[in-house]
Parts: structure tokens; sequence; C-alpha cells
């Protein structure tokens, strides 16, 4: 278990500023997933800690050692990439061993090694398949066995998922995670997906415009967001008039409480749709005051909410972040 | 083009290729009578067209002294032009498509110059540097790189349609991720993925090199085009006779090139890009 660390790091490509002034520390054998939109400059990041882009300032450690400049083939960490990277010309056994191979591994401590992995991506009977021969969920397990056979210090997974249909998604993001915390290994997961960062990751650091906007537990990040920008982009977030002052108050959903009760805290407005989506309904509510649509999530079965009723709308006390006008 | 196609109807395509075929096809078969058909030029008649062939005149050629040379000459030049082509052409197109792809548009064209200056425009430039470079230009082989830039409008594509085809960059980060070096990159993983493209490539190499005449010619290199021209003054009917071998000799070597490219392991690649694509 290694500790990898990035210190101010900057990464520009021509005028565009992909990374600004990273800071980011994974404790050894923690899964931390970076997090956000499209060219927030998760991916720099993780192209930068495996060594294909190098920084134009900062320090990246491996422990004690800065890596910076080390190339991507010295370093000891294992990738698995959004496209199935798998060599298309060598067989799912020699895949796994491609790696052991050029670290010049024992021949039957590769065999060995190969077996394991193979083993414990649950895909044991299909060494001798190629490639093209595999499902895409099987490619994914394959490239993970393949990167976790050189037993790397750091597991860099950049968006693995995304390629494949959500039921097969959902199992290997399980997958990644019993594996990652059977073998300890630190792993950075950058995904694009919230739900899948939510559910895998000890700490979650979301990323706008190349810079580290939050990081903290899962639970931080959704229940405390540290920005507008957190707020907004994980869950759902309802944008309410601050009546005790200038501004708005962003809130989930399912902070916002709905009753036929009116007092000063509470806005009135009128229910426009109902949808039941089993364990949860969403009432949607246009408030009065700013003819804005309010999402209200309740257990189903406790309110009995029509289209058209009028109702009262409040904060749980605690929740939701002001946002400055 | 619409009045043409409702001329032509469904059977346009087969009629285009039709008279494309007896373009092509009638001076060969002219070319085969005349050395084949022991009958003078004067009743080469249709009614005559089964009678008296005979093959006895295939062999005359093997007799002559400058035939083998030439062969040898030729093939020694084709398989330098390949292996030149080859070492130049695969390190500078994966380092265009990974490092400055942005280029790739003017390497095309680069590369399509010399389908567009003539053989003979290249022979000029040629000569003039010939008095600096005559310890170069004495030697047989120092027609390779001139072969090597000819063959560079075909070898170029299909090299470049291969890498296309990969996903180049990501095995070059996923190889060198699991510790391999940029010559283990190459020869473990991008060039056995090449194996369509690069046998394509060879045999397009060996095709232009075993049948440049005029670079050849004027450089007074006895390979085996030149040979064929000078034989075919001496001998006609021996020396068509040798230009339909060799005209089958190409085919041949183009039927092998599709065969090679229908291999399983030729086959296995395709399969696994188009799995790719659909996913």
């Amino acid at each position: 278990m290694t500790s990898i660390s990035f210190r101010g790091i900057r990464k520009t490509f021509g005028s565009t500023v992909a990374l600004e002034a990273l800071d980011l520390d994974l404790r050894p054998g923690e899964l931390v997933s970076l997090l956000g939109p499209s060219g927030c400059g998760k991916t720099t990041a993780l192209r930068i800690a495996a060594g294909f882009e190098i920084p134009d300032t900062g320090i990246v450690s491996l422990g004690d050692n800065d890596i910076t400049r080390t190339p991507a083939h010295r370093r000891n960490m294992g990738m698995v990439f959004q496209s199935y990277s798998l060599f298309p010309n060598l067989t799912v056994a020699q895949n796994v061993d491609f790696g052991l191979r050029n670290r010049k591994v024992e021949k039957a401590t590769r065999n060995s090694r190969v077996g394991e992995m193979l083993e414990l991506v649950q895909l044991g009977e299909l060494g001798k398949r190629y490639p093209h021969q595999l499902s895409g969920g099987q490619q994914q397990r394959v490239a993970l066995a393949r990167a976790l056979a050189v037993q790397p210090e750091v597991l860099l997974l950049d968006e693995p998922l995304s390629a494949l249909d959500a039921k097969v998604r959902s199992t290997l993001r399980d997958e990644i995670r019993r594996i990652q915390s059977e073998l300890k290994t630190t792993t950075l997961f950058v995904t694009h997906d919230q739900d899948e960062a939510l559910a895998i990751s000890d700490r979650i650091g979301v990323m706008s415009n190349g810079r580290l906007e939050q990081l903290g537990t899962p639970e931080d990040v959704y229940l405390r967001p540290a920005s507008p920008f957190v707020a907004r982009f994980v869950g759902s977030i309802n944008e309410l008039p601050n009546i005790n002052g200038a501004g708005k108050i962003l809130v989930r959903p399912e902070d916002v409480t709905i009753s036929a009760n009116e007092n000063e805290l509470t806005m009135r407005g009128t229910i426009t749709r109902v949808t039941f989506q089993g364990p949860v309904t969403i009432i949607s509510v246009r408030v009065d005051i700013t003819d804005q649509l309010v999402n209200v999530h309740a257990a189903s079965g406790s309110i009995h909410a029509q289209v058209g009723d009028r109702v009262s709308l409040s904060v749980t006390p605690g929740r939701g972040i002001i946002e400055a006008a | 083009m619409a009045v043409m196609r409702n001329l032509l109807g469904k059977s346009g395509p087969k009629i285009v290729i039709l008279v494309t075929s007896v373009f092509f096809l009638l001076p060969l078969l002219a070319m085969t009578r005349f050395a084949f058909q022991n009958i003078g030029v004067f009743d080469l008649s249709w009614s005559k067209a089964f009678d008296k062939w005979t093959f006895d005149i295939v062999s005359k050629p093997f007799e002559d002294q400058y035939f083998t040379d030439s062969l040898y000459l030729s093939f020694k030049i084709a398989i330098g032009t390949a292996a030149l082509t080859l070492g130049l052409l695969i390190p500078t197109a994966i380092w265009v498509h990974l490092r400055v792809p942005k280029a790739r548009v003017l390497i095309e064209f680069m590369t399509v110059l010399p389908y567009v200056i003539p053989a003979i425009a290249l022979v000029a430039g040629i000569v003039v540097i010939k008095p600096h470079a005559r310890w170069f230009l004495n030697s047989d082989l120092s027609l390779i790189p001139f072969y090597t830039v000819l063959a560079l409008p075909f070898t170029y594509r299909a090299i470049d349609s291969g890498l296309r085809a990969l996903e180049l960059r990501t095995l070059v980060d996923a190889s060198r991720n699991l510790g391999a070096g940029w010559i283990r990159t190459m020869v473990k993983v991008i060039v056995p993925n090449l194996r369509s493209a690069i046998i394509s490539a060879t045999f397009l190499t060996v095709a232009v090199a075993l049948g440049e005449f005029t670079i050849a010619n004027v450089l007074l290199k006895r390979t085996f085009p030149p040979f064929i021209n000078e034989y075919r003054m001496r001998e006609p009917r021996a020396g068509y006779a040798l230009a339909v071998l060799s005209l089958l000799f190409t085919i041949f070597i183009f039927g092998l090139l599709s065969v090679a490219l229908r291999s399983p392991s030729a086959k296995s690649h395709q399969n696994s890009t188009k799995s790719r694509e659909m996913s």
C-alpha cells in the first residue's frame, strides 16, 4: 500500500488550462474518485499520475519518491482505460501476462499469477480466448486483471465502466470495489457518473475547470457540498428564494418538507405534477413568489398529494447552502 | 447522369464492367496470342484463334544469360525497398498519429507527390545530382531510395489506414503502463496489430520495385523491366511471353496478398475492431 500525492499541479494545453494548482493526497489503500464534467481536468490528473503527461509545474509523489518526470513504463502503476485496451493479437492470458513479462518475472510465477488474476475477476476459464471473443464487460474484467497482475502501487481507472450497459456497469462497479478492498490497492478512479462515484469511493474529489472544488467522503460531498457547483453537480438540487436574506438556497429534494400548514418560514405553492417512482414519489410544486418549480422527494404513501393542491414548503434545518446573489 | 442511369437500368454496372474488361483484356489477349501462337502476325485472325498454340517459347527467356541476373537484382532491390519503406514509414506514421495528428494532411499531401510528379521528372533531378553522387548512383542498390519514394503513395495509405483502424493511443498507453518501452511496444503491440497493413504495403512496394522501368533504364541498371524491354527487341515472341509471365506473377502476388489478408489472425483483428465499433 502506497500513498500518492499531487502538489501544486498545473497543466496547460496551448492556451487551455487543464489543471490549475491541483493538490490531492491519496492515502494508502484508499479509493478516491475524481468526479466532474467533461473537460474539468480529471483525466489529465490521471494521465499525469500514469506518466503520460508531464505537468508544467508541481510535483507528483509516490510515497516519498518524486515521480513527476519518471517515464510511464518505469512507474509501477496499473491502469484500466475507458475503451477496451486489450491487445487484439494476444489471448486473454497473454494480455494478463504482458506486464509480468516486461518485468522479467519467472515463468512459473507468471503462470500462477495469471491464473490467480483471472480467478479474481471470475474469468478463469477464458485464458485462451482472444479479446474479440469476449463481451465488453469481460474485456474490462481482463483489463482489470492485467492491471492488477503487476501488483501496482497505484491502480488508475479511467472511466472503465462508461462503455458498458447499465446492468454490467453496476455489477462490475461492485466487483471493482470488492477487489480493491481485498487487495487494498491505492486507487484513483475517474468518472463523470455521480452514482458510480458515490457508490464506490472512500473519498470523492469534485472538479470543475481544472480545480478541485471539494474533496470529501461521499456523505460530505452530497450532504454538505462546499460550493454551489458541487451542490448542482452531485445529485438533484432545488433553487429556492432565500426568504431570510439575499441570494438563493440550494437544497436537495429530500430536504424539502411538504405540508398543508403555513407560517412565516414556509413558502406557498401549487402542486403541478406527482410522479410515482416506487419507493419515492416526486412532487413538483410551483412556488408562488418566484414561479419556479421545486421538486420534493417524499416516501411513497407518506403523503396524499394531488395536482392542484395548495401546499407549504419548508427546508429541513441545517440543510442546503446559500448562493450569494 | 440520371438519363444514363435510366437508359442503362439495372444492367448498367454489368455493362461498365464488361466494357472495362474488354478494354484491358483485349490488348493482353493480343499479346498472349502473339507470344504463344506459332502463326505469322498477318495470319492472327479470329478464325485461327485456337490454332497452333505452343508454350515451348516460355523456356526460351530462362536460357538468356541476363535473365537470372536481372530477376535476382530486381528481387534484391524489391526486398531492400520493402525493408526501407517499412523501416521509415511505420515509425513515422505512428509518430504522426500520436504526436502531430494535425500534420497528417501535410504528410498525406507529400506522400501523394510521387504519384503526381512523373518518374521522368524524378530522373531529371537524379541526372542533376549524378556528378556529385557517382559513388552512390553507381551501385545497383541506389535504386532502393528512389523506389521507396515512388511507392510512398500506396504504402503510406496502407499503413495509415491500418493505424486508423487501431485505437493506437490507448494501446500504446496500455503497453507503456504495463512496463514496455517504446521498442517493445512497437514490436509486441503495434506491428502485430498492423499485420494486414504491413502485408499490403510490402506487396505494393514489391510490385512497384519489380515493375519500374523509367529510372532503372535511365540509370542503366539491368533490373527485370529493362531486361524485358531489351529482350523483347532481340526476341519479340519470347519477350512478350516473358511480359505475360511477369504479369501473371504480379497477379499471383496480389492473389497471395488477398489470401494473406483473409487468414484467421487478420480476420480476428478485423472482428475485434468491428466489435469495438459496435459496443
